[in-house]
């Protein structure tokens, strides 16, 4: 069914007054003959709402730091943010030297009532030592949840004087929960960290094969950058770090090398993408993985961009290769697929990288939208400098780079740049609105009301989101794909995480479960004749059959 | 029976416990119409959400009051009131339970004030919202269970009329669980007001129409009556007295108070039964005689499998409490206790309990994995019975874990897992017997190594577990022979 404004109005009707004028300018229907449509993101979240969004704690330790292997991560608070943060996102790493993996532990503070009153920084430098001690890890985060800063403890000095004492490199994040509107401002921190602390400490000077890049914005959920590293390989590429998914301290210094940085994930990741071009002259390519035709175009405009011709072919060869090997495996899962719609509403980024791969099993996406994005990841990035910043995005300051002396490179000539910038997005994303089919819906921080109405009036056949909300659908009886952790499944990029993905979904809607769903008794007399019509036996064989 | 207690560092590695609100939402979610909002950043709410999501696999909703940095400066207040609001209109709840998170009770929130105010304000007089001071670093989540509870029968219980139903107070059991203390309270023709009542809201059926706010739950009505009640039965043993809502209602109101362990074991069970039969003057159903009949047969049955092992229990303290008590009845006797908890008493209370332990057995308060995990390897700890959490142990240690209790979130089913009654016990002891069972014949072959193959010359193989690499452990130490057949 298609919707429209009225349709909306009655489902913000429900709201106060106030929060129905706020809501009303973060949901937009797609009208492509507007030129640009515009949507309210990155704003503070109504209190009450029930939203989906987490906190800038989540956002840095979460999903920037956690997944980095060699590091410990510690949490300097009350133990409950550690817990929630520890092991949730499956990001999966492997080390050759099985010391040096520490994603499994989950190392805090637990700050008490003492040390709250009196302040935590003794504590967390004797914990430093302890973790040095113990762990021996390469470098070590420490991330502040919301009672640090207001109790004063000064984490930065804490770092810098472990720092000294123990010649590692321990580095300090103020990622109070509080800042920020969601975990948006938590990534913001923790690549301004990384950036200013980590990458470029490294002492390489020069790339160690002819085509080297990094991958940033992608965590490896599921084995996700296994499979696009086992394509890159096959092509040519060799990739320095991915940020920061199996990533790792000892990758991450000597980042400055590559010749292209691949992004993912924009919302997570563009500011180290931005830090480094730059720093270092590199230019950054929007990719996207996810999905048989987005991950060809991804390939075929990484080649583009190195120019050369053995490249080109090479990369040619492998997506055949790729699609012979999987096109036959799709075919019967297209059949189950096709004709369904489906809602697909994830954190700053996946809201739109499925879509082309629902598009390809036959799948609509009728709504879709993003937690925590902002304006430009729904917009494009040409929005940017008409965004507005307000006091919340002021409170995470930009870390002003200029070139760095001995190691930028202009990478491609400018004019070369700007003639591939006409025809791959480098240095470019245009956002989710403008691939988005007339008449579909975008919803800006999505919560459990709207879900829930929206879903009776365009009763989709797939609901993809996080696990807070997938049980609404699964009990409305809508089969759901969660897109955060992959339900325990993956890898979903890449050819062959495609075909994971088109089973995961064919499954959802073949499954017989959902025809018991409305008891028999329900829906038609058990037994057909009337007990006045037959005889005894015949009554037995009836209810036998 | 021998013991020792903790030691202690700064680094709490792999906790053992979650903070006071994620305890305070739970109650919550077992009255009828009630919704909950934490006071405090988002964050907080929406991780917890997660967790418990993820435990019971339901839609979990909690509001925040989403405090910004200007909250942190001029308080929360305003964002708590808008919270209170926004719920209302859209969930039209008929209780509201606050909790507070860190955040809040760092910056010096008054929550009760707070919520008085928004009251007068509102003209709500009559809507019942019950703040609970939950401070993240004020105790573990099995304090703030508590806490909420008793909060929440501060606010509601008001003098009434005497009547003949009795209170049952259940700590955080699963679903299935409280489903079975009802039906045996049922069974015994008891009138009763169970809080909190989680056994339809956590375990939903699939059924239409979806509604915002899951059926089912303690009324309102019911608890605003329990001081009229005869008698309150509360499974809360290791329950602080500060905290304890059946002692508020005993020393605020005089209903007698029968303080019993969570009805698992034979004991406790019929501990429980006997007094209900007291209570109602009646005598015990014959269903029951044979459940219980039953769970005896199984204890016969699986006693000389369930010796063998060597227990690590963790978790809440009355669910160890419990544990430990039935796993000792049928002899298999813990090695080491463990609570992420800083109360006290269990070592105390199990005292009694373990007087016939033939070995060492170790307490542990306020502890973490690494220390539990230290402890298992220097007492030969063969099964651990506690959360998913102590699937840490499993991937370091080779031990297996019988899972148990909240929250579980790397199997499905946690909400279904039913342990308490005589049935429930026979369901819990077979799942117990039967971990022990697949862990010896998985090890029979290095069993048999070492026992006929040692020093032989035909080498015995570590095995490099897959969880190893992708989580970078230290090589397990169980050792998997692997017979090559050359003879050197
Ligand atoms: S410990 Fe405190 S800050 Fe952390 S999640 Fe719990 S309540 Fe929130
Ligand atoms: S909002 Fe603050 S207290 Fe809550 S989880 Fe985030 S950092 Fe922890």
């Amino acid at each position: 069914m298609a919707i429209n404004e009225k349709m909306i109005e009655e489902i913000l009707n429900k709201y106060p007054a106030k929060v129905k004028r706020n809501r009303k300018k973060h949901i937009v229907i797609r009208d492509s003959a507007r030129e640009n449509q515009e949507i309210e993101a990155n704003t503070r979240t109504i209190p009450g709402i029930v939203t989906n969004r987490g906190c800038a704690f989540a956002g840095c330790k979460g999903v920037v730091l956690g997944p980095l292997k060699d590091m410990v991560h510690i949490v300097h608070g009350p133990i409950g943010c550690a817990y929630y943060s520890w092991l949730t996102r499956r990001n999966k790493a492997k080390t050759d030297d099985p010391k040096k993996n520490f994603l499994a532990y989950c190392v805090s503070t637990d700050m008490q009532e003492s040390d709250i009153v009196f302040g935590g920084e003794k504590k967390l430098a004797r914990m430093i030592d302890e973790v040095v001690e113990i762990f021996k890890p390469n470098a070590i985060t420490i991330s502040a949840t919301c009672p640090v800063g207001l109790i004063g403890d000064d984490i930065q000095a804490v770092a810098k004087a472990a720092r000294a004492k123990h010649g590692l490199n321990i580095t300090a994040y103020s990622c109070e929960g509080y800042k920020g509107v969601s975990q948006s401002a938590g990534h913001h921190i923790a690549n301004n960290g990384l950036m200013e602390n980590i990458v470029g400490e490294g002492d390489w000077e020069e790339p160690p094969s002819k085509y080297t890049i990094n991958i940033l914005g992608e965590y490896n959920i599921g084995g996700d950058s296994w499979e696009v590293e086992r394509v890159l390989n096959e092509i040519g590429y060799e990739v320095q770090v991915v940020m920061t998914g199996n990533g790792s301290y000892e990758k991450l210094k000597n980042a400055h090398v590559a010749q292209l940085n691949l992004v993912q994930c924009h919302r997570s990741i563009n500011y180290i993408a931005d830090m480094l071009e730059k720093k270092y002259g590199t230019p950054w390519l929007k990719v996207n993985f996810i999905g048989i035709r987005a991950t060809i175009e991804s390939l075929r405009n990484m080649a583009l961009y190195f120019g050369d011709e053995a490249l080109i072919k090479r990369t040619e060869e492998v997506i055949e290769k790729e699609l012979a090997e999987i096109e036959p495996q799709l075919e019967p899962y297209k059949k189950i697929c096709s004709g369904k719609t489906a809602f697909c509403f994830v954190g700053g980024s996946r809201g739109h990288h499925y879509q082309g791969l629902y598009e390809e099993l036959g799948i609509t996406t009728v709504l879709a939208g993003y937690e925590f994005a902002h304006r430009d990841d729904y917009e494009g990035r040409d929005v940017l400098p008409h965004i507005k910043s307000d006091a919340d995005s002021k409170n995470i300051p930009d870390l002003h780079v200029t070139p760095d002396e001995r190691r930028y490179r202009l990478k491609i000539p400018v004019e070369r740049m700007e003639e591939l910038q006409k025809k791959i997005p480098l240095s470019n994303y245009k956002g989710m609105i403008k691939d988005m089919m007339d008449g579909s819906i975008v919803v800006d921080d999505l919560n459990h009301y709207e879900t829930e109405e929206f879903i009776r009036i365009l009763k989709p056949d797939i609901f993809s989101s996080g696990i807070k909300d997938k049980y609404i659908p699964q009990k409305m009886g809508i089969p759901t794909k969660q897109l955060h952790n992959y339900d325990y499944s993956g890898p979903y990029a890449g050819f062959r995480g495609a075909i994971n993905f088109a089973r995961d979904v064919a499954m959802g809607f073949a499954t017989p479960t959902w025809n018991f769903i409305v008891p028999p008794w329900k829906d038609k007399p058990l037994l057909e004749g009337s007990i006045e019509q037959c005889s005894d036996d015949t009554c037995v064989e009836e209810v036998g059959a | 029976m021998p013991r020792e207690t903790k030691h202690y560092r700064n680094v709490n590695e792999n906790p053992c416990n979650m903070c006071m609100p994620m305890g305070g939402i739970l109650p919550f979610k077992g009255i009828e119409d009630a919704m909950v909002i934490i006071h405090g950043s988002q964050g907080c709410s929406t991780y917890m959400r997660r967790h418990i999501a993820e435990h019971y696999n339901e839609p979990i909703d909690v509001g925040s009051s989403s405090l910004n940095e200007k909250g942190t400066i001029y308080g929360g207040s305003q964002n708590l009131f808008q919270a209170l609001d926004n719920i209302r209109k859209v969930y039209k709840p008929r209780l509201i339970g606050i909790l507070t998170s860190c955040l809040a009770e760092t910056i010096g929130e008054d929550v009760e004030g707070i919520a008085r105010d928004y009251l007068k304000q509102r003209g709500l007089d009559d809507f019942p919202l019950v703040a609970v001071s939950t401070p993240g670093y004020g105790g573990t989540h099995s304090e703030g269970y508590w806490l909420a509870v008793k909060k929440t029968v501060v606010a509601l219980a008001r003098p009434t009329e005497k009547h003949d139903g009795i209170n049952v107070i259940v700590p955080n059991l699963s679903p299935a669980d409280i489903r079975e203390i009802k039906r045996i309270l049922e069974l015994m023709d008891i009138k009763y007001t169970l809080l909190p009542d989680i056994s339809e809201t956590l375990d939903r059926p699939i059924a239409r129409p979806y509604t915002k706010i899951p059926p089912g739950g303690t009324k309102v009505e019911a608890i605003r009556r329990m001081p009229g009640a005869a008698a309150t039965i509360q499974f809360g043993i290791t329950v602080e007295e500060n905290v304890s809502p059946g002692r508020y209602l005993q020393s605020q109101f005089g209903v007698p108070l029968y303080n019993l362990p969570v009805p698992m074991g034979v004991e406790a069970t019929d501990m429980f039964v006997g007094l209900l039969a007291g209570l109602a003057g009646g005598s015990v159903p014959k269903t029951l005689e044979l459940e219980r009949g039953r769970l005896l047969d199984c204890m016969v049955d699986s006693h000389k499998y369930n010796a063998q092992g060597r227990g690590a229990v963790f978790g809440d303290p009355e669910l160890v409490y419990a544990v430990v008590r039935t796993c000792a009845e049928n002899g298999l006797y813990p090695a080491v206790v463990a609570t992420g908890s800083g109360n006290t008493g269990l070592e105390d209370l199990l005292e009694p309990v373990l007087a016939d332990c033939p070995g060492e057995v170790r307490f542990h308060n306020e502890t973490d994995f690494a220390q539990i995990r230290t402890t298992c390897r220097e007492t030969g700890v063969n099964i651990a019975i506690g959360h998913s959490d102590g699937k840490y142990l499993t991937e370091k240690e080779g031990i297996p874990l019988a899972r148990m209790g909240f929250p579980i979130h790397d199997r499905v089913g946690g909400q279904r897992l039913l342990s308490v009654g005589y049935t429930g016990t026979t369901m819990f002891l077979d799942r117990i017997t039967n971990t022990l069972l697949e862990y010896k014949h998985k090890n029979y072959r290095a069993a048999m190594y070492r026992k006929f193959y040692r020093n032989t010359g035909i080498e015995e193989r570590g095995h490099t577990s897959l969880m190893g690499q992708a989580f970078g452990s230290e090589e397990c130490p169980q050792l998997i022979p692997v017979l090559r057949g050359e003879l050197r």
